[in-house]
């Protein structure tokens, strides 16, 4: 077997470093040489990645054999190099102490060139089968590392649900469409596009950034998931895709604070001359959700009747109305006060349906 | 051990070393004269030291002798320098003046020896 790799040769006589690396070189391995320990110590911190069998011999001037070893093994990028002991057959008791040292393997001389090939040829495989690990290590965390930026990144474009959602073992599946009982929320603006219209950028921009912050929080306290924002318009959904019991008494809870904390907020925009309110229509029902878009641009989104009637509501609300489907009524009317408010049309939907404004808490 | 039982040149040594770098002659002429410039060094350095009387001086070029004498089949000086690094190692340097003469006496013995067997196997 021909080794492949370079091996550095230290030894204090120039003749037995040129018998050994003849010898090396007839295996296919490259040859460094040193005279002493200073001298290589100095080649393997110049190369670190590019040695990989140490031939050493023990009794050396400057730094011998075992300070040599010493310095190797206490160095991270040196601690793994093989190191191959080279000694006279006086020596065997050094050999002992340079193994506990931590050398691989050792060799007497004069050397037999089957022995040394044998030893050099282990001891390349080892450092192969160990750099292979590092490689490999290096890129588990350089892949750790991007997957983790990424997720980072994404978080801050998606709901963290949906963000946990894309990188989890099940994102694929769930991405891909499913079906769900979901509660879908639809918030919007009363007055917003004659405001829209009428204020500068910089005041339309300042009026949303309060607005959408003050909807943000709500909808991470209570564990929604956004869907989008549309100008003034949000829609949220629950029970998807982290799966919640209270799905539907989670989304009233939330348009009840959100409702809470506009007031201060339409109050201060009322002072400068902006009247806007704030509707607000929550249903409940099988939706089909996961990835909408297209390649470049994606949502996680959620379709069925559900929404169109969230929606609807939503656009019925009177100032200040969080208007329930009926369904949606009838799951939550033991944990908060709601107030039939009859009968209404829904544009598309062919018959009437019944719906209730949550009164209190 | 009675150093002076081993021979001025092994030539078996020689002969395993020539067939441990794939039977290259040209290799091992090399070696030999290699050996024969730093050895002359090494002698010299020792000589020095033990002129000197300095034991610390006297160990690494009497290692390093004895490892490339060992090497090249040069038994008896090989056997000297070993004597000369404990020596060292130790401190005694009594009889310096004799060991000076032996070192001298065994150099030259050695190195005539590797030249004659250049001469040899030049000539074959």
């Amino acid at each position: 077997m021909t080794a492949a790799g370079i091996a550095l040769v230290v030894d204090d006589s120039r003749v037995n470093r040129l018998v050994l690396a003849r010898q090396l070189t007839a295996l296919g391995v490259e040859v460094m040489e040193a005279e002493h320990g200073l001298q290589a110590l100095e080649l393997l911190r110049a190369h670190p990645d590019a040695i990989d069998v140490v031939l050493l011999d023990v009794m050396m001037p400057e730094l011998d054999g075992y300070a040599t070893l010493a310095a190797m093994k206490a160095d991270e990028d040196t601690r793994h190099i093989p190191v191959i002991i080279v000694s006279g057959v006086e020596e065997l008791e050094s050999v002992i102490r340079c193994i506990e040292l931590g050398a691989t393997d050792y060799l007497v001389k004069p050397i037999d060139p089957r022995i040394l090939a044998a030893r050099v040829n282990a001891s390349l495989s080892e450092k192969r089968l160990r750099d292979l690990e590092l490689e490999h290590l290096e890129e588990q965390r350089r892949l750790t590392q991007t997957i983790e930026r990424q997720k980072a990144e994404l978080s801050r474009f998606l709901s963290p649900q949906v963000a946990a959602l894309v990188s989890s073992p099940d994102g694929e599946r769930l991405l891909g469409g499913h079906r769900r009982q979901v509660t879908v929320v639809f918030v919007d603006l009363r007055g917003f596009t004659s405001f829209a219209e009428q204020a500068d950028p910089e005041e339309l921009f300042a009026v949303l950034g309060e607005y959408h912050a003050m909807m943000g929080a709500a909808i991470v306290e209570h564990g929604g998931t956004l869907e989008h924002f549309a100008g003034d318009g949000v829609m949220i959904f629950f029970n998807d895709p982290v799966p919640q019991e209270d799905h539907v008494e989670r989304a009233v809870r939330m348009a009840i604070a959100m409702r809470e904390r506009f007031a201060p907020l339409s109050a201060k925009w009322r002072r400068s001359g902006y009247e806007l309110g704030f509707g607000v229509g929550i249903a409940v029902g099988y939706a089909t959700l996961g990835r909408i878009g297209f390649e470049g641009r994606y949502d996680y989104g959620a379709i069925g009747n559900v929404t169109i009637l969230a929606s609807r509501l939503s656009s019925q609300a009177g100032p200040n109305q969080i208007l329930l489907s009926q369904r949606a009524a009838g799951m939550v009317e033991d944990v908060v006060q709601v107030e039939p408010i009859g009968e209404l049309e829904i544009k598309g939907l062919s018959r009437p349906v019944s719906a209730s404004n949550v009164v209190a808490k | 051990m009675n150093d002076h039982e081993a021979a001025a040149l092994n030539q078996a040594i020689l002969d395993e070393l020539r067939a441990s770098v794939g039977d290259d002659l040209d290799f091992v002429v090399d070696l030999v004269r290699t050996y024969l410039v730093d050895g002359e060094a090494l002698v010299t350095a020792i000589g020095a030291a033990l002129a000197a009387g300095d034991a610390a001086a006297l160990v690494r070029p009497a290692h390093t002798l004895k490892s490339s004498s060992a090497t090249v089949g040069v038994e008896r000086l090989a056997a000297t320098a070993r004597q000369l690094e404990m020596a060292g190692n130790d401190g005694h340097l009594e009889d310096a003046a004799d060991a000076r003469e032996r070192l001298r006496v065994d150099w030259q013995e050695a190195s005539a020896a590797l030249r004659q067997w250049m001469a040899g196997v030049a000539a074959a």
